[in-house]
């Protein structure tokens, strides 16, 4: 028996705990569905900061999660996850069925809680009602890892090594450099799903990524600035530049702690009153949207589950009333969700055994479909399109962007700068800050520039701008040929809050909003 | 859950192992075990729904192991940790990780030495917190919702309501043992519930929490109740124009936007990165006078307290911000002996760190887990725990709004975040409920949910605060680690924008 955890140990734990998601369950009262998600992580990372390394890590994680609906009269859900160790594995038939049982009496326990809610709250407990899984057809499927320089065969050492040496070499590049944090991590990642129905998805992927803080200081000003680099793949995202950027980790830390450099010199912008022409370049068009696109069109949020937190949906009030159908932006704006395309949000099933499948949001300005669940699809009475997805397998999947992206348009970025008299480029994103329901949005830009008379001009910092929603999207005039993805590797929601990586992307974009500044 | 028993004779066990190492110069051995139960609440009137939507939990248990090893490269220091294993197998495994992931890093000083302070709180955890079954993790989310659909029969509303929210329940156990001396646990348990209703049709919303360290007395459906009231008290609400206003904060925004840009302002790590509202700003003044900061870690039934850090030192008061002024700084120990030794350390204070030794004393590393816990598996880092927001002044909620006049009361805020990094200090955040309009020292016309963006700085809210309540009310707020006890809290010349103005 190994002596660590590794992601080989899921072939051997799976034979062992198969059966007690379909024929141990078949054997509790009122159980009518029961999955069980399963994940091991192999994974290492070093962390420098001010050229000196500040720690490292190499380990493993193992853990699961489960779901049972249940119960009599009425059919309810409950949950249990586990984070265990090498030494439960010995006994993990054990441990997994305990978890099956805890979530099995919550099951039981909250239908006998919903039955009585519902004949005591009158009126107000009609649209209490049995949890439904929309219909999904079963698979069993293996899917390999896509990497060219495996994470787990990567020596700690170069890591360590590699981040130091980047963090030294940032310190000596200017005396107004104050601070730099620099990270780099590698890991591979093996997910389990079974289900009673019988659907068995072993997903296996690779995951790199980079991360530079850099505060640049003097008497004129200062600058934070932080930005990530990474994908689904092996050791290559950091030294051979195989990601959005296409820069090493090295390339891509120098280049943003020259733009902080840059920034201290640089005039603060003034916010405007009144709305202005507003060019965005793809890495800032990628957070718009995933603040303005990719939330509001995740079915959770339109049917209400993260009102108290994440917010809802400015998309849907109530199943018969809602914007799929409608315009809510300019016909030159085409929006999707895209699992299969590489990236941080890249999956084949979702979290739920679901096959991953574009799931277009908008087209050419006509609102067509959220991200879903099976539960939730069931509640809209569509079809599951593979949104479900939890940060750990301990934890309860929510619906989530995968790759969110604008799709491109056929205009040269060039013509969409010349052929403004008098704007603002807004370039690299910074800081959103979104309404509840995602109907206004604010979100700073690492640099600002003034397009006067088709040319770039002067460059400002610490700017952005604010708008309404559809306003923003309504008023986008030209969409360019240059799309790109980037990965977000903190998207946060539901409660506890599970932090996600995904993807988002899009083109160079023109439309009109307000200034936000000094 | 492992019993305190199994955790404090793990670490002990293990230390004993450890000493025996030759080419360790010494340790600190943390094990933990954690349970985070939760019951997330979806009830909606007009969709059908499940009322108690997710009955769950997560939980873990134990060892790691921080250690300086002495090498042919000098010395060196690791973390490594094993989970599921507190026998000496898994001391090894922890250590041996460590081993394998030691640096050298030039600005460790010690591991923590035994405090001379002694812990304050022993034995106030609740074991009916800690023995709940999974029949009353459930009951509990159904009686929250109870509370607030009472209200709404009552007042024979039936539209469009959505109830959402959670009760949670977190449940803590740590041992600490190190070669430096210090031999130290803790148990903790907290209860809290936080519930948003709506009126989706009239788009008013109202907000309930409560917060507790035990069972007893513990009223979940009252939160429940109050947030429907509070949605009740809102409907017919108006927008307001593009100005400046003097505004009333409740509780809630005022915790919000202490977790999201004044604590981590206040964080001495982020004042080490040049990242703070504060930075060259140590003793000078940042705030109205009236305004006083500090944490206290130890503070009988408060629902933050602990008895030890999570680097085994006793908890208490650090005082942070007193009568305006920046006096101190949440650390823990790495980085209290680091500004000590840090030779732009008055630049990035204003100070010389060691005139005011005292001001950065170790009283707030934690390993805390998302959502609660306390891991083992994670290396320590700086976190507040009870944040008392105070005042010299009396106030009552009555004298604020007699003393504001005109403007706005501002109950609730969301997405607060600093918009250029912590340093300038501009933040942005939007009203998304339980607020209105002061007319003639009087709450008037409620205001609608999300048609509000406040874009401003902090440093102008702080300077420009006109009055504080002396009543405080512990309130949590979304992934927050801590419980600020937050008063109300005047503010004259607040920018606020009207935003949405095209809905749907």
């Amino acid at each position: 028996m190994a002596d660590r955890i590794t992601t080989d140990l899921m072939d051997d734990i799976k034979t062992r705990i198969s059966n007690l998601v379909t024929e141990y369950t078949r054997g509790l009262k009122g159980c009518y569905y029961t999955d069980l998600r399963l994940e091991i992580d192999e994974g290492q990372g070093a962390v420098a900061e001010n050229g000196d390394s500040r720690e490292c890590y190499e380990d493993t994680n193992l853990s699961f999660g489960v779901r049972v609906i249940a119960g009599k009269g009425i059919r309810a859900p409950g949950y249990f996850g586990q984070v265990i160790g090498m030494s439960d594995t010995g006994r993990i038939e054990k441990i997994v069925r305990e978890g099956i049982d805890h979530a099995y009496r919550r099951a039981y326990s909250n239908a006998a809680g919903k039955l009585r809610a519902k004949e005591t709250m009158g009126r107000l407990g009609e649209s209490l009602c049995d949890t439904t899984l929309a219909p999904i057809e079963v698979h069993q499927d293996k899917v390999s890892a896509v990497f060219d320089l495996d994470p787990r065969e990567v020596p700690l050492k170069d890591i360590i090594e590699i981040t130091k040496e980047i963090s030294k070499e940032i310190s000596s590049y200017d005396r107004d450099v104050r601070f730099n944090q620099v990270m780099a991590s590698t890991m591979m990642i093996r997910e389990l799903f079974l289900s009673s129905e019988g659907t068995d998805i072993d997903q296996s992927y690779a995951l790199t990524q980079g991360l530079l803080y850099v505060v640049a200081q003097n008497e004129e000003g200062s600058q934070e600035l932080y930005d990530y680099i990474g994908d689904q793949r092996g050791w290559e995202v950091i030294t051979k530049g195989i990601n959005a950027y296409e820069k090493t980790l090295r390339d891509f830390s120098l280049d943003l702690t020259g733009d902080a450099l840059d920034l201290i010199k640089a005039e603060l912008l003034k916010s405007t009153d009144k709305e202005v022409v507003i060019v965005t370049d793809p890495h800032y068009n990628a957070l718009i949207a995933h603040e303005i696109i990719g939330h509001p069109m995740e079915l959770d949020r339109g049917l209400k589950y993260e009102t108290a937190y994440a917010g809802r949906s400015w998309l849907l009030s109530g199943l018969d009333n809602h914007h799929i159908g409608k315009q809510i932006a300019s016909d030159l704006v085409t929006a999707y969700s895209d699992p299969s395309l590489p990236g941080y949000g890249h999956y084949k099933y979702d979290d739920e055994g679901t096959p991953a499948r574009r799931v277009t949001h908008i087209d050419k300005g006509i609102f067509k479909e959220f991200m879903n669940s099976r539960q939730t699809a069931a509640i809209l009475g569509v079809e599951p399109n593979g949104s479900f997805k939890a940060t750990d397998a301990s934890f309860v999947p929510l619906i989530r962007m995968s790759n969110t992206v604008f799709a491109a348009g056929d205009t040269d970025t060039s013509d969409i700068i010349s052929e403004v008299d008098d704007g603002y480029y807004l370039k690299g994103h910074r800081t959103p800050s979104i309404s509840e329901s995602r109907e206004n949005f604010r979100i700073s830009a690492v640099k600002v520039y003034r397009i006067r008379n088709g040319e770039l001009g002067q460059l400002f910092r610490n700017g952005g701008m604010t708008s309404d929603s559809k306003d923003y999207l309504m008023n986008v005039d030209a969409v360019g040929n240059d799309f790109k993805m980037y990965p977000i590797p903190n998207c946060g929601k539901g409660q506890p809050m599970q932090t996600k990586r995904l993807g988002n992307g899009a083109p160079t974009m023109r439309s009109r909003a307000r200034l936000t500044g000094e | 859950m492992v019993s305190i028993d199994e955790l404090r004779k793990g670490v002990r066990q293990g230390l004993g192992f450890i000493k025996g190492a030759g080419d360790i110069l010494g340790a600190e051995i943390v094990a933990s075990s954690n349970a985070n139960l939760l019951t997330r609440l979806n009830y909606t009137s007009h969709i059908p729904c499940n009322g108690v939507e997710e009955p769950k939990s997560t939980e873990s248990y134990g060892v790691g192991v921080q250690a300086i090893f002495k090498t042919t490269d000098g010395i060196k220091t690791g973390f490594g940790s094993e989970p599921g294993d507190l026998s000496l197998n898994g001391i090894r495994k922890a250590l041996d990780k460590a081993r394998r992931n030691m640096v050298y890093d030039p600005a460790f000083r010690s591991l923590p030495h035994p405090s001379t302070e002694k812990p304050l709180l022993r034995e106030y955890h609740d074991q009916r917190l800690m023995d709940i079954k999974d029949e009353e993790l459930v009951t509990l989310g159904w009686r929250v919702l109870e509370g607030a659909i009472g209200v709404f029969n009552d007042t024979g509303v039936s539209e469009k309501i959505i109830i959402g929210g959670d009760l949670t329940l977190i449940q803590e156990r740590i041992a600490v043992a190190s070669t430096t001396g210090i031999d130290a646990y803790d148990e903790s348990s907290l209860i809290m519930v936080s519930v948003t209703s709506m009126i989706e049709g009239e788009n008013t919303k109202g907000s309930g929490w409560t917060t507790g360290i035990c069972m007893d007395n513990f009223c979940p459906e009252d939160a429940g109740a109050e947030s429907a009231r509070n949605a009740l008290a809102t409907r017919g609400g108006q927008r307001i124009d593009d100005s400046e206003y003097n505004v009333i904060l409740g509780s809630q925004p005022v915790t919000d936007l202490m977790n999201n840009i004044i604590i981590p302002s206040l964080n001495l790590s982020m004042i080490d990165a040049y990242s703070s509202a504060f930075l060259g700003r140590m003793r000078k003044k940042v705030a109205a006078e009236n305004l006083t900061i500090f944490d206290s870690g130890a503070l009988p039934g408060a629902s933050g307290s602990k008895s030890i850090t999570c680097e085994g030192l006793p908890t208490g008061r650090t005082d942070l911000i007193e009568k305006g002024m920046v006096v101190g700084f949440l650390t823990d120990h790495y980085y209290s002996l680091k500004i000590l030794a840090d030779e732009e350390a008055k630049r990035k204070l204003g100070v010389d760190p060691n005139d005011y030794k005292e001001a950065f004393a170790p009283r707030n590393g934690f390993r805390f887990e998302t959502g609660g816990g306390r891991s083992y598996s994670r290396r320590v880092s700086i976190s507040p725990t009870n944040v008392i927001v105070d005042t010299t002044d009396e106030f009552t909620t009555e004298d604020l709004l007699q003393k504001v006049g005109n403007g706005i009361y501002i109950g609730r805020i969301w997405y607060t975040y600093p918009m250029n990094g912590l340093g300038p200090g501009d933040f942005t955040s939007t009203i998304i409920g339980d607020s209105y309009l002061i007319k003639n020292g009087k709450l008037s016309t409620p205001i609608q949910p999300n048609t509000i963006r406040i874009n401003d700085n902090i440093n102008n809210l702080l300077m420009n605060i006109t009055g504080i309540t002396r009543d405080k009310r512990p309130t949590l707020i979304w992934a927050a680690d801590e419980v600020v006890y937050a008063p109300e809290m005047a503010i004259k010349g607040v920018k606020l924008s009207n935003i949405a103005v095209q809905e749907g």
